[in-house]
């Protein structure tokens, strides 16, 4: 009999919360985060009797502009339903969602994994509003055994965009590619900081077991994965648990699992909150949203190349590495700042090497943005215009780069200051190479030392060992002013 | 002098004129309302001190040169749906318990805006579900023609209030008739103006799709001077088209119905309906025509057929969501218990009423998975096919005229124990709340017993000011009505 083998099926449904200023529904604001519980809430998100409900277009513009550059079709007429269900988080005991009509559908992202490319489906985006936070008061913050529960609207009515992909990923990797390939677009498209750590991105996994014998395993869907490690060992275990029931001859229930990052285990929550029927229906107080083929074209326009086309160029037609491909276009700010050291004049493999060490560097000693650096990608290139006639040795043009970045000076300058000429050597390196030529000519250096090269004829030779080894790029006058100032040092 | 007895621009131009003071109509008018509330209970919260404060202010305003609108210091009665800042809003149910909403509704904030003095907050259905004010956790309402019978409703109190002259005129909500049934009942006008003409903000919502803030009034001229005033857009009602309205006293300066064609629904005329009514429709439409109107036929069979059962589903539907919010978690009344579920059961059953829990369950059950095509997804095939007809009617007729109710008031606790009955008051109003329509009850007098009639106008959305103009010539031949006698001698 042959073996059973398996093969994993997973889709998942991610939240992503929209960078905007005011909540879906109302004029208050969203940052939640350190703000005094409920001081941002007004009659609509809390859900007081009377109020109504009236749509940030903003949040629609920044859904159609995700929904585009997923490749999705947009609906012209979109419009909102009622999902209902009760829970102290929810403040009108309904979240208004979408559901038939959803705001985007049929798109699709590639993801890379092992050097390969997979297109993965996205079945709909669709706008809704997040609820409140609840806060049990227990040791560990859990429901169970909660003296009482405080309740906090702040989030309430936080607009979200739900990108749901089709059932095409099929390893927990592939799955947390996906999941950072969302979060490097909609990093790119500014629609999100995409925080996971702070859920303004949150993942809802489904994940089911296909069986060579043609038994297909019951989907089972796996909440509260708060990071991608957490979402790569939820559906890890899941695999392992899933695949054992099958062997075993056994049914996977359909249901809703919660990850316990603590016990590395899935739990059912089965139970009364399982059972929900949510009852959908139209939200009567929001009419159909026309969403103008203006502001789509608006949106088209104004996006950047996605993160996955920026990696195939960097790959295809710059060819550099694919794992230089992959960091250089991970930030959409350096991706383009390279494209404009290239589009200066520079060589694009060097230019990919010098922003990749020491622009990508100074970025994570600093924590600045590449829009904060004091050299632009023009500064870049005409430095490297140095390096590439070879009248600025790598060594020199990195110590020019530390001066510009500091001072924000033009290369000419910050060599200058660094006491290079075009086709000269730092004072710094030519430092070094003095103090070695002269060390390494003991003899030679202690008759000018004592002051018994009268003739300078010792001089003139270490100079010319000098010159040498720094490829003639110093002037002599300099070299000499070297010379004195190490026999200085050596003085005291 | 009878301030009471007056009409609301009589008494903004005499304030504004110094002929008599805010104070000394608002004292009058509380003076009539605490001698028939006893009898009446029309009023959940009376504001009797807000009332006369307010009134103090308006006159120091106008001796100070300042004009405070258009509504300077008429007294008005508002439904106890609508939120006023800092006022108890019970909705008539028990589970608002003592909430104070912290902002005013628009068309509150309107009418204070334009001089007006709120001096009551008015008894109703709860959560204005019912056609008699009898489903009240505050008690029910007399009607003030005749004490035994109910007033209609569900805006039975503002219906009373206006009829008993506690205020020349009210605000009341209509969801299915909820104006215009407690309108014919108490003997006065009242009209439901156009789905999305006025602003909901503030409204505690029945069935969103449904629901219309519309005045009360015993003049015509009255019923235009408050859509004048709360007939704007609003932003914050999606629902509330943009742009400016009409001018709606200006539409009943020169009224006529020369060359008009008025529409007799086919459908609606005899059966079960009350032959006075009947005779009313007919006398009215004799009255428009040899005013120079064309009298047309024209049908309605999808609305008379299902109107009523497609209501019956789309109304409770968005209420069993709008009402989900009373959870006892933020606000009003909350039963504790040991978990969640039960505190919410507990809360819910305690809270709300016999009638409420009905249709909670009912529009629960209808948009329930399984059941949502075969009742919810009909309805709103049937209620777009409402929509269609009413439109079709329109091609034939400028307004149409029909009966509001298809009885006179009935008595106190006649109809409690039989809710199909109760529903089936509405049966003439709730066809236009579905198409979304203007409708309006207009008074035409009294019947041999003293007991109202009257008739009901519709126009194609937007037309409101058509109405009034139609009301306008309709009650300069019945009579403007009286103030009742409110049971009280
Ligand atoms: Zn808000």
């Amino acid at each position: 009999m042959m073996p059973l083998s398996f093969e994993t099926v997973i889709g998942l449904e991610v939240h992503v919360q929209l960078a905007t200023e005011s909540k879906l529904f109302c004029s208050c604001p969203t940052a939640y985060i350190g703000s005094e519980p409920n001081t941002n809430v007004c009659p609509a998100c809390l859900g007081l009797p009377g109020s109504l409900p009236s749509l940030n277009r903003r949040a629609l513009e920044l859904g159609v502009k995700a929904a585009l550059a997923l490749n999705c079709s947009i609906n012209c007429m979109t419009k909102f339903h009622r999902k209902n269900y009760f829970y102290p988080d929810l403040p009108k005991a309904f979240q208004v969602s979408q559901y038939d009509v959803p705001l985007a559908v049929s798109g699709s992202m590639p993801i890379f994994l092992e050097g390969k490319v997979k297109n993965i489906n996205i079945t709909r985006l669709h706008l809704e509003e997040d609820a409140g936070k609840l806060i049990h008061e227990t040791a560990d913050g859990r429901l169970s055994g909660a003296a009482f529960s405080l309740v906090d609207y702040n989030r309430a009515g936080v607009p979200l965009a739900e990108i749901v992909s089709e059932p095409e990923l099929s390893s927990p990797e592939e799955a947390r590619e996906y999941v950072l390939m969302i979060r490097r677009l909609v990093r790119y498209l500014e629609v999100s900081d995409g925080d996971m750590e702070s859920g303004s991105l949150r993942v809802d996994a489904n994940i089911s077991q296909k069986c060579s014998d043609g038994r297909w395993g019951s989907r089972v869907e796996i909440k509260n994965v708060n990071s991608l490690r957490a979402m790569e060992r939820a559906l890890e275990y899941e695999t392992i648990r899933q695949r054992g029931l099958l062997l075993k001859g056994e049914e996977i229930v359909q249901e809703t699992r919660h990850w316990d990052d603590n016990s590395g285990v899935t739990r059912s929550s089965r139970g009364k909150e399982e059972a929900h029927d949510y009852r959908y229906f139209p939200e009567p107080d929001l009419p159909q949203i026309a969403v103008e083929r203006t502001l789509v074209e608006n949106v088209r326009e104004s996006l950047p190349e996605p993160p996955w086309k920026k990696r195939e160029k960097f790959a295809r037609e710059w060819r550099l590495s694919p794992a230089d491909s992959a960091s250089l276009s991970e930030n959409l700010d350096v991706a383009v700042f390279l494209e404009n050291v290239a589009a200066s004049g520079a060589d694009r493999q060097m230019a990919a090497n010098w922003v990749k060490t020491d622009i990508l560097r100074v970025l994570n000693e600093t924590g600045l943005a590449v829009g904060d650096l004091q050299v632009g990608p023009e500064g870049l290139a005409s430095l490297l215009a140095h390096v590439e006639k070879g009248s600025l040795s790598n060594t020199a043009a990195k110590d020019v780069l530390d001066i510009m970045l500091k001072k924000g000076i033009a290369v000419d300058d910050a060599m200058k200051e660094a006491g290079v000429k075009a086709g000269g050597v730092s004072r710094e390196s030519l430092l070094g190479v003095v103090a070695k030529v002269l060390g390494e000519n003991a003899a030679e250096t202690a008759l000018l030392f004592s002051g018994e090269d009268t003739s300078g004829k010792k001089r003139k030779f270490l100079q010319g060992l000098i010159m040498r080894e720094i490829r003639g790029q110093a002037a002599p006058e300099d070299v000499s002013a070297m010379i004195d100032r190490v026999l200085d040092e050596m003085k005291g | 002098m009878l301030f009471h007895e007056m009409e609301a621009s009589s008494i903004a131009s005499g304030i504004r004129e110094g002929e008599f003071t805010a104070k000394d109509v608002v004292v009058d008018c509380l003076a009539r309302m605490r001698a028939l509330e006893p009898v009446l209970n029309a009023l959940i919260t009376p504001l009797s001190e807000n009332a006369l404060a307010k009134a103090v202010g308006i006159d120091a305003a106008v001796s100070s040169g300042k004009d405070p609108g258009s509504l300077c210091g008429v007294p008005v009665v508002i439904k106890d749906n609508m939120c006023a800042r800092g006022v108890r809003t019970t909705c008539g149910s028990r589970i608002l318990g003592d909430w104070k909403p912290p902002y005013d509704a628009t068309v509150v904030d309107l009418l204070e805006k334009a001089g007006a003095v709120v001096i009551g907050k008015s008894n109703m259905d709860e959560f204005a579900m019912g056609s008699s004010t009898e489903h009240s956790a505050f008690g029910p309402t007399s009607n003030p023609r005749d004490t035994d019978r109910v007033p209609g409703g569900s805006s039975g109190g503002s219906a009373a209030s206006v009829a008993a002259g506690y205020a020349p005129i009210a605000l009341g909500s209509d969801t299915g008739g909820s104006i215009r049934q407690p309108a014919a009942f108490c003997g006065i006008h009242g009209l439901k103006p156009t789905y999305g003409l006025v602003s909901r903000w503030g409204l505690v919502a029945f069935a969103s799709s449904l629901d219309q803030i519309g005045p009360f009034a015993r003049s015509v001229s009255d019923i235009a001077l408050v859509m004048d005033t709360i007939a704007r857009y609003d932003p914050r009602d999606s629902t509330c088209r943009p742009g400016d309205r009409p001018g709606y006293r200006e539409s009943i300066k020169a009224p006529t119905v020369r060359g008009k064609r008025v529409g007799i629904v086919r459908e609606f005329q005899g059966g079960s309906l009350d032959p006075d009514l009947g005779r009313s429709i007919e006398n009215t439409a004799s009255m428009l025509a040899s005013s120079g109107a064309e009298i047309v036929d024209v049908s309605l069979p999808e609305s008379a057929a299902y109107g009523l059962p497609c209501y019956y589903i789309i109304a409770p539907a968005e209420a069993s969501s709008n009402l989900a919010r009373f959870d006892g978690v933020r606000y009003g009344l909350r039963e504790d218990a040991a978990d969640l579920i039960t505190q919410f059961i507990r809360t819910r059953s305690k809270g709300f009423g016999e009638e409420v829990q009905r249709r909670i369950l009912t529009g629960t059950f209808a948009l329930s998975s399984g059941y949502y095509d075969a009742y919810y997804l009909l309805a709103l095939k049937v209620r777009r096919r409402i929509c269609v007809e009413f439109a079709d009617a329109f091609e034939a007729a400028d307004v149409i005229l029909m009966p509001a109710t298809p009885s006179l008031p009935f008595r106190k606790g006649e109809l409690i124990d039989d809710p199909i009955s109760m529903y089936m008051s509405d049966v003439f109003t709730l066809p236009v709340n579905l198409a979304g329509l203007p409708g309006m009850t207009v008074s035409t007098g009294m019947n041999d017993s003293g007991l109202p009639l009257s008739v009901q106008l519709v126009a194609p959305r937007w037309e409101d000011s058509r109405l009034l103009e139609f009301a306008a010539v309709i009650e300069a031949w019945a009579g403007r009505p009286g103030v009742a006698s409110g049971g009280v001698l």
